[in-house]
This record gives C-alpha cells, structure tokens and sequence, in this order.
C-alpha cells in the first residue's frame, strides 16, 4: 500500500516581496517526497481558502517584513473558525525576533522557522506535526 | 538609427587584440621566475599542496573561482600596466575614477533609513544627519513598494513595517519636514519601473511646492527592471515590455529635467542577494544597461547624454579579494563597452559610478553580533574596489530593521574607515597585487561569458520574459542551500562552532504602533480634501499617454500634484497594460 504523500500548502503572507526563502523550502519539500502547492503572495483568508479546496495536511507561511504577528494571528483565527486547525498543522518562517518567535508558537503555529533553518529541520518538523495532527 | 553588435564579446575581445601590449614583467625575468617557480613547487611545496594548487572558496553568493595557492607574475605574465589597469582617473579606470580618489571626495556614507509613518522616518532621518551620514538613503514599506494604498485590504497589517509608508505627495512633505533637500544627497530607494513613476513625481511635486527647482536636486532612483519583474514576488505585475518602458521614460524625463539627478541604479545587489553569483549580478545589470542605452539612443538621444548619468549598485559579500576585484573588474569592462560599442565622446561617459550594500544575506541570525566584524570586511573590501557610496548593513538584519544603536554602529563603522585606518590616503592599495590584476582580469572574462549568454538567449528583456532568468538564480539558490548545509560554505555560529550557550541577547526594533490608522485617516482626508474633478482629469491623461505609448512620467508628476495616490496611479498601470504571470512556477 503506498504512504499518501503530504501536502502541504505554502504561501508568502502579504505582501512581502522576498520569496528565496519560500522557494527554497518548497523544493526541499518536493525533494522529501511531498507534493506541494506554492501560491505565492496571499492574505490570510485566500490562503485559508485554497487550504479547504486542495485539502491540505501543512500550511506553511513565510514573512520577511515584519507583519507575522498580525497576519499571522489573523491567520490561525480564520483557520479555528473553519476548523482547520484540528487535523492540519501550520508553520510559519521568515524574519523576526526571538520574542515574537515564541509569540507565534503561543498564538498557534505549530513550528517556527528562522533564517538557518536546515532541510531535515524543516521537513522532520512537518513529518513530526502531520503523525501527531493525524 | 545607429545598429550596434549584438555580440557585445566578440567586439571587446576583438578590440583587446588589436592593442599593442607592452608586457610589464621583463621577458628576460619572467623565464627566470619560471624556472625557479618550478623548482620552488617541486622541492618546497607539499604534495598535498600541488595536488590542491587551486581551490574555491564557498561563500555566500560567492563567485566559485578557483583560487591558486600562491600569485606571481606568472600568473598574470601578460598584464600591460597602461592598458589594463592604468592610473587613476585614466582609461580604463581600473584604478579609480578619479586621480586623487578619496583624497578628493570621501565615499558617501548612505545608511538607510525608514520605517513607521514618514515623521517616524523623519526622526530618524535627522538622528543619522547629526551624526554624520552624508546621504540619505529612503527604503519605502511594502504596501508602497508593491504600490498599494496604507488603506488597501492587501496592506493590512503591513503599513509602515521594513520601511515608511508613502501614499501620496503630502506624505512625502512629511518625510523631508525640514531636512535640506538642495543640499542632502538623497537615494530614494524606489526599486521598480512602476514605483519610480509614481514615487519620484511627488518627491519633485514636492520639491516644486518648496520652492525649490528640480535642477538643484541631488540623488538617485533605482528603477530597474530586474525589481520590478525577476526578484520581486508581488499579487500584481506589468508586462516586462511596458515596464522596461517605463524604466527608459523615467530615465528620459529626469535626464531632461532633473540634471544632478542619478535616474537608475542598475541592479546588482538585490539580484545577488536573491540568489545570483557575483558573476551574474555585474552581467545582467550591464546587459541591462546596454539595453537601456539602446532605447535611448532610439528616442533620439546621444550616448553621452544617457551614460554620463547611468549608476549601478552592487552587493559587497564575503570573499574579500573578489569582491576587491569584482568591483574593478566592471568598472574597467563598462568603460571598454561604452567607449568601443557605443563610441561615447565624452569620456565621463565610460565611468561606472556605483553605489555598493554589504551584503544582507550573507549575515546569520545566530550569534548577531558576528555580523559587526562581518560587515567591516564586508565594507573594507568596497573601499578597496573604490565604490562612490556605501551603505553598511547592521547586526541585526537578520531580526528586523536596525534600530538607532545598530544603524549608528554602521554608520560609524564608515567612519572608523574614512578617518582611523589610513587605507583611504592611497589610491587601489592593493592595484598591481599579482591576486588582484589576476582577479580582475579572470572575473572580467566570466562577465563577458554570461553577458554573451544573455544576448545569444535574445537580450536581457527576453531572457526575463522566458523565465530563463529566474530559473537560472533559483537553481543557483538551491545549490547554495546545499552548500550551506553541507558546510562547505561555512557560518561561523550558525553551521560550525555553534553555541549551545545563548548568545547576548540585542535590542530588536520595535515598529511604532498605529501607523496603519494614521495613514488611513490622512487618506481619508486627503480624498475629501482634494479636486476630485482634478484628480480624474489627470489619471485619465495618465490612462491616455500609457496607452499611446508616450512618455507616462509628465503626466504622473500632474496626477501627484492634485494629490493622487499611489494605489490609484498603479491602478492606470494595470488598466493599461494588462497584468504579466511571470513564466516561472516553483
């Protein structure tokens, strides 16, 4: 029987104009046997949308200019509301202090992702969350 | 309309031939140094050292070129003193631009500042001034830059974060509040085509209320291309075609009517900080510059009233006799292009005139303290490339944009160079370095590979519109990855000697808050404040000389004038051109 791939759903949060980062990890993940869609810059409510249509496993999210905290918290809201946080796990990366790193984890990401953060961190984290969400 | 070769390398290299050289080194001493440096490699050097004669440093956004383990004349046996490096402010400039160098004009210290609302920037801009910054250097937010109004759903939660919200000419009052605009060199970093046109018109809209005539205006713009449609991602682009467009009107509006006024920076440092080798950042900006000058010349205009005025930035990295040469090398390839394929008359023509950053990616979020000592290599490299202006990036890039502790500590380590250390005393320090003239010469060869590679793929707008340009920087960027993790390209406290212990921790910028109200509200007032029949008449002028193809920037400088913002001018754009998907999915 083959193992279903995770899918995972990444997106730029706003309007941030830095997507290295992002391409990055989605190839990385690509290269971990995960199938990914990459939808480029969104708010959160279209990237909560997409999630529901494509039924996603992991969103992840990458910030780089400074708005994590507000469109992040908008976007784990919005996710509760539609009852995506149940079986799906969020992730977020991208610039930011250690403060509002730990801010994030407490507002409802599941994993925070700073600048150095490996290929095996990233993708055993998204392994990690999606057994445990599942 | 003048034709121009295609193949930009072939011309150069043809006319290299045909110069007569006079090699510097003694024929007579050379065969003596040959012998004697084979013996010296035999019964000196290691086995181990001969069998890895050459390596390659790994570096962030490095160049990849071998390194040998020692340079001599041998290396560069044919260097011709005169012809490829000459003296200071002499062709080809390898050396300098000017004789005297920094004894006559130290380079310009241009931190750059923004954030919050524009009288958060404002304060800031003041605070740099009184200690010693020499141009001001403005970075927009990110609704700005992607050209959406502070009340626009989209830049909500994003109004005056990584830069000054800018939405209309009343905030760009506020930004320069009592700063001296005809005296202050001052950058205004708008990255796009797009921006420039919207952004520059209510700096001079501005500037006109003031009093003060466009002609004594100092600074530069970006307006390149490359930002604006290869290393940017953004929810909305205009077709590269219509943006070069733009690119040129920007330039032939403000050649004609703001003369001191830098009107491009060819890109360079966000190129390469993307993802792209020290190779491909100088290629594409001068295959950009090429193009650029084309179009020009086109319209009508002489070489030399474009390129007297054309500057480029570049990224300052890690591998420090690169960077040193790098520098050198393009200026002297510049000067080789613009006086033999464009036959410029005016010999001012030929300068690259370059702004250089050091490089933001090539710091760690571990231990940021690291990045001061980074960042002063970084910086010291530039000096020794003779760049005309610098901007050093702060500890905590990796955290947030710098606060006034972390934006001093750059600025004064500008100074400690310019004033402690001696180096900018002597012209090139380290010209006639057998390393360096060998650097130069090699890393001038690879440019012109990639700049043939461009053109034999169509030009650099093809390459664009392809999507060629971009898988090529993120294959490049993935490969980097790997290095990093692999930790060949190593990081000191982030991939080796890494501390379990926590390192001090800093201050990280805390943004001011309420920006995002504050701005709504002047929007708010502004609409209701302004002639709406006024307002309509010139955006739809706008509309009109967007279609027609004429040139856009006169009419945007009337739609500033009535108060438009930003959001509504690049709604014309939109309307115009139709939107452009770039070719590339990830």
């Amino acid at each position: 029987m083959s193992e279903q791939k995770i899918k995972v759903l990444l997106s730029i949060l706003g309007l941030d104009v830095h997507n290295r980062g992002i391409i990055t990890v989605s190839k990385q993940l690509r290269d971990a046997g995960m199938e990914v869609i990459y939808i480029g810059n969104a708010m959160p409510s279209a990237i909560i949308n997409v999630a529901l249509q494509e039924s996603v496993d992991i969103i992840g999210v990458s910030s780089l200019g400074g708005a994590h905290l507000k469109l992040g918290e908008e976007l784990i809201k919005g996710a509760k509301k539609e009852g995506l946080m149940e079986n799906e796990g969020f992730i977020i990366g991208g610039i930011f202090s250690p403060q509002d790193a730990e801010k994030l984890k407490k507002v409802g990401f599941d994993d925070v992702f700073t600048s150095g953060a490996t290929r095996d961190e990233i993708t055993g984290s998204i392994i990690k969350i999606h057994n445990r969400k599942k | 309309m003048p034709e121009f070769r295609k193949n930009t390398k072939d011309l150069i290299l043809e006319n290299d031939s045909r110069q007569e050289r006079v090699p510097l080194y003694n024929p007579e001493a050379v065969k003596r140094i040959e012998k004697e440096f084979k013996k010296w490699k035999d019964e000196k050097v290691s086995k181990k050292d001969n069998d890895n004669w050459c390596v390659t440093p790994h570096t962030v956004i490095g160049s990849e070129i071998e390194r040998e383990l020692l340079y001599t004349p041998l290396s560069n046996v044919d260097f011709d003193y005169m012809i490829d490096s000459g003296n200071s402010g002499q062709e080809p400039f390898t050396r300098g631009l000017h004789p005297n160098m920094y004894r006559g004009r130290q380079f310009t210290m241009r931190q750059l500042t923004g954030f919050g609302s524009p009288e958060d920037t404002n304060e800031r801009i003041k605070f740099m001034l009184d200690n010693g910054v020499t141009g001001l250097n403005i970075l927009f937010d990110l609704p700005t830059i992607q050209m959406y109004d502070s009340d626009d759903p989209v830049s909500r939660g994003q109004v005056g974060m990584s830069g000054v919200a800018v939405d209309s000419v009343y905030d760009m009052e506020l930004l320069f509040k009592d700063i001296p605009i005809e005296d202050v060199s001052i950058s205004l970093v708008t990255h796009y085509p797009s921006n420039t046109a919207i952004l520059f018109p209510m700096f001079l809209a501005m500037a006109k209320k003031r009093g003060i005539s466009w002609d004594k205006l100092k600074g530069s713009v970006q307006n390149d291309v490359t930002l604006e449609e290869v290393v940017r991602s953004g929810p909305e682009y205009i077709p590269p075609k219509d943006c070069f467009r733009i690119q040129c009107d920007n330039i032939e509006f403000i050649r004609k009517n703001v003369p001191l006024w830098n009107f491009i920076t060819l890109n360079g440092y966000n190129l390469r900080e993307f993802g792209a080798s020290g190779i491909t950042e100088i290629a594409v900006a001068i295959t950009n510059g090429m193009e650029t000058i084309e179009n020009l010349i086109s319209r009508g205009y002489e070489v030399d009233w474009v390129a007297r005025r054309l500057a480029f930035f570049w990224s300052a990295a890690s591998d420090f006799f690169d960077e040193v040469s790098r520098i050198r090398a393009a200026r002297r390839l510049w000067y080789k292009i613009i006086k033999n394929k464009y036959n410029a008359k005016d010999l001012k023509s030929t300068w690259m005139r370059c702004h250089v950053q050091t490089s933001g990616i090539s710091l760690t979020r571990q231990e940021p303290l690291n990045n001061i000592i980074r960042a002063a290599y970084h910086a010291l490299s530039v000096v020794f490339g003779g760049a005309q202006s610098l901007h050093v990036d702060s500890y905590d890039e990796a955290y947030s944009v710098p606060t006034e502790e972390s934006a001093l500590l750059s600025l004064r380590t500008q100074q400690i160079i310019q004033n402690e250390i001696g180096v900018t005393e002597v012209v090139d320090p380290l010209g006639g370095s057998y390393y360096i003239e060998t650097m130069t010469g090699d890393i001038e060869e690879k440019i012109l590979n990639e700049i043939d590679e461009l053109e034999k793929a169509g030009g650099y707008i093809c390459s664009i519109e392809k999507g060629m340009i971009q898988k090529k920087i993120a294959e490049h960027f993935y490969k980097e990855q790997e290095l990093i993790e692999k930790k060949d390209i190593k990081l000191v406290g982030q991939n080796i000697f890494t501390s379990e212990s926590k390192a001090p921790s800093i201050n990280v910028f805390k943004y001011p808050l309420d920006v995002e109200e504050k701005q709504k509200e002047r929007i708010a007032n502004l609409k209701s404040s302004r002639s709406k029949k006024e307002v309509e008449k010139a955006l739809g002028d706008l509309e009109a000389a967007c279609i027609q193809k004429t040139n856009i920037i006169p009419f945007s400088v009337k739609c500033a004038e009535v108060g438009c913002t930003i959001g509504e001018i690049f709604k014309v754009f939109k309307k115009s051109y139709g939107l452009w998907k770039p070719p590339v999915s990830y």
